[in-house]
């Protein structure tokens, strides 16, 4: 696949996004434990740092109320103490990793939202698609970026204009939207991000092999995946959220001018202001598309 | 002499070459594992990682599944290459079925290194002992220093100011193949000679570290050795400094040769000595393909074939006065001009005008090299001009036929010879001598018609 223009490094070099769920209600009823997972990923963190030494890896934590970067290879030195087996990669890692969870709880306690206990992905998938922007205007000689997204908690339908954005956005810069998806259902939210940028969308069916499903699928650069299958998938839940309710939709109402999407019937867009007809009435509709305001 | 092929050869290519035994040897060094790894195509690297937690053989039937039709032949190589290193086992079992096993002890230290992170060679040393450590700017320009009175030697350059330490022995093997010494005459470069200098200085290293290495059996150092010592000095760290005493013997001699081509800098404390790795060390591991090093240009060539140089460096002079007349030298800025006289003599040398345009447009001033072309048009035309002027005489060995018996026989000859293309040139029809000449590749055939002729 190609990515972003005029590249002097060799083929594979990359730049590894990884945005790691934190959520904590998400974590306390998964089935595989948060620190098992955290192994997982550090290892597979160090595996891509070990292939190339031009390689580049940064996470951003995506928690349920903030994000934040909490590791950067290319800034955080790898040298130093070696306390006892850990590597001081990982020690720097996980202690603004906890430094965030604890910061995100605060939040938490603040103001806890109501319904779906969803992970800020909007936020993350934001700040990843800055950095990477900033990688690119640093000069001609950057490292190929992708996203990773390593999610548990389910989609929040609130996000989804902001997610849909986002998602653009990446594929405008021909950023590919990896997604590892460890919840138990699929992620509608994933599914697009994936199936729109190029990337690869999966759900490990054993949340145990982890790393394997990481290292086989996840690890493989975007220079090797033009000669490589990697899993694709099965169907693409499409469903849009409406934007008055932040409903997830099967049917709805667009307005014609700005293509905004809403659950019901508004006398006027609340996104551009355009003033609606009448609806004809829906008794009698057996259409299964979607309906369209009439014209004004 | 022996025939010295100048390729940029890469550091692998002559460790895939080690027998066998040697080679499961360096892989018990986690740092040479790293290093093998990082040298490896994508696919490969990607195919070693997937294996690294599966202990039982795959299936080459189920490697296969993963590829597409685009990428069988990178896939071919990579498996290839793999097996070349011996870090991938292959196995033929009773059912025809191929597998592969990743070498378990290559496999065992990539392991460790995943999980405990990587691990210094040895131990910077506290910067309480090492008082004075150089700047990276210090060390840089020592290293590129050295390195340049190590070249400027070995073309035998009469502007050498202090001659580094390397044996004269040291010397000669290193300039087997890029110089040639006519008897009683200076040392030439050869034509290799003048490639190895337009190459850049990774390049070049590369070339010397082969033939160090290469000769390493004659100083009694075993070449695994040696290979494994310099892969694991590439990882250490640039400007810190680390303790002499840590090394073997061995080592300790190799340093001092390094030393002198610039990859590391001693130096000498109270107590104790200590050496200070410099970029071209660090260099090592890292593939030729990288261009991340690359040097600034600093050639500009006028339209009036006029060329302006700046760079304060002697061995720039002596590259650029091999194919230019050098007019005049400032402190940072060599003038010269391009001329026939000098490109003449250039071309005498076995240097090609394909060569000069490219060392012109690899090295040309950034201010320069945005445009295209970089170096004008009609001084690149004009130096290939130059160039074919003395290619108008071609010389092909041949065989001159004459004295026919006969017209008849004369002209079936010369018929023959032309349908093998091979006839150069035959006495016009009107002649009465009747002689041809026809390319000496084709005189066995000739002699047999011939003789077929006169039965």
């Amino acid at each position: 696949m190609a990515s972003a223009p005029s590249k002097l490094y060799a083929d594979d070099v990359s730049l590894l996004m990884v945005l790691l769920d934190t959520n904590p209600f998400f974590w306390s009823s998964s089935s595989l434990p948060f620190s098992m997972f955290l192994s997982h990923v550090l290892t597979f963190l160090n595996s891509i740092l070990l292939l190339n030494q031009l390689n580049q890896v940064v996470v951003i934590a995506t928690g349920y109320n903030s994000c934040s970067y909490i590791y950067d290879s290319s800034t955080s030195t790898n040298q130093g103490s070696d306390n006892g087996r850990m590597p001081a990669r990982c020690v720097n890692l996980l202690q603004k990793l906890e430094e965030f969870v604890i910061k995100d709880e605060q939040l938490i306690k603040e103001g806890l939202r109501e319904g779906i206990a969803s992970s800020l992905l909007s936020g993350s998938l934001s700040m990843a698609l800055c950095y990477i922007q900033r990688v690119f205007r640093s000069g001609p000689l950057h490292p190929q970026p992708r996203i990773l997204c390593l999610q548990g908690s389910s989609d929040g339908p609130e996000q989804y204009v902001a997610i849909m954005n986002a998602i653009f956005s990446a594929q405008r810069s021909m950023v590919p939207i990896d997604s590892c998806y460890m919840g138990s259902s699929n992620s509608a939210f994933l599914q697009q991000a994936s199936y729109i940028t190029g990337g690869v969308y999966l759900k490990p069916q054993q949340p145990n092999g982890l790393f394997q499903y990481l290292s086989t699928v996840f690890a493989t650069d975007l220079h090797s995946r033009a000669f490589l299958q990697l899993p694709k998938s099965l169907g693409v839940d499409f469903r849009a959220s409406c934007f008055c309710h932040k409903k997830t939709i099967d049917m709805g109402y667009i307005c014609s001018v700005c293509l905004s999407i809403f659950c019901k019937h508004h006398k006027k867009c609340s996104t551009c202001g355009s003033v609606f007809g009448q609806a004809q009435s829906d008794v009698n509709s057996t259409s299964n598309k979607k309906r369209k305001t009439p014209e004004t | 002499m022996p025939q010295v092929r100048i390729i940029a050869k890469n550091f692998m290519d002559m460790v895939a070459a080690l027998p066998a035994m040697k080679l499961d040897k360096l892989y018990e060094n986690a740092f040479i594992c790293e290093a093998i790894l990082r040298s490896l195509p994508p696919l490969a690297k990607k195919y070693v990682l997937q294996m690294l937690c599966i202990e039982v053989p795959v299936t080459a039937k189920s490697m296969e599944e993963w590829v597409l039709p685009d990428g069988v032949s990178k896939h071919r190589v990579a498996i290839d290459r793999l097996i070349q290193l011996r870090i991938f086992t292959e196995t033929v079992d009773r059912k025809r079925e191929t597998t592969y096993t990743l070498n378990p002890i290559f496999q065992t230290n990539l392991k460790k290194l995943l999980l405990y992170g990587v691990v210094l060679p040895r131990e910077p040393m506290p910067s309480n002992v090492t008082v004075r450590l150089p700047s990276s700017e210090d060390l840089e320009a020592f290293a590129l220093e050295q390195w340049e009175c190590f070249l400027l030697q070995l073309i035998n350059s009469s502007q050498i100011e202090r001659p580094s330490n390397i044996s004269s022995s040291m010397m000669k093997i290193f300039q087997r193949g890029l110089l040639s010494q006519r008897d009683k005459e200076a040392p030439r470069l050869t034509e290799s000679g003048f490639q190895f200098l337009l190459m850049d200085t990774n390049a070049q290293l590369w070339y010397i570290i082969r033939e160090y290495i290469s000769n390493s059996e004659e100083r009694g150092v075993d070449s695994a050795d040696l290979i494994s010592f310099l892969l694991e000095l590439s990882f250490h760290v640039t400007g810190e400094a680390y303790n002499i005493n840590t090394l073997t013997e061995v080592q300790k001699n190799t340093i001092k040769d390094l030393a002198d081509l610039g990859l590391v800098k001693l130096q000498q404390g109270r107590k104790d000595s200590w050496f200070i790795p410099t970029r071209l060390a660090t260099n090592l591991s890292v593939s030729l393909t990288d261009s991340s090093s690359r040097k600034q240009g600093f050639v500009v060539v006028e339209t009036n074939f006029r060329l302006y140089a700046y760079s304060t460096s002697k061995l720039h002079c002596e590259i650029l006065r091999l194919f230019s007349r050098v007019e005049y030298q400032l402190p940072n800025l060599i003038v010269g001009a391009i001329t026939k006289e000098s490109l003449y003599s250039a071309f005498e040398n076995g240097i090609t005008a394909d060569q000069i345009i490219s060392f012109l447009q690899q090295n040309a001033h950034p201010r320069v090299a945005e445009r295209v072309p970089s170096v004008p048009e009609n001084v690149t035309d004009q130096i290939r001009l130059w160039e074919t002027d003395l290619n108008r005489v071609e010389m092909t060995p041949a065989y001159h036929y004459d004295g026919f018996p006969s017209r008849d026989l004369f002209e079936g000859a010369s018929d023959f010879a032309r349908g093998y293309n091979a006839l150069l040139w035959e006495d016009p029809d009107d002649s009465k001598k009747m002689s041809l000449v026809v390319k000496a590749e084709n005189h066995v055939h000739m002699r047999e018609y011939l003789s077929r002729q006169r039965q």
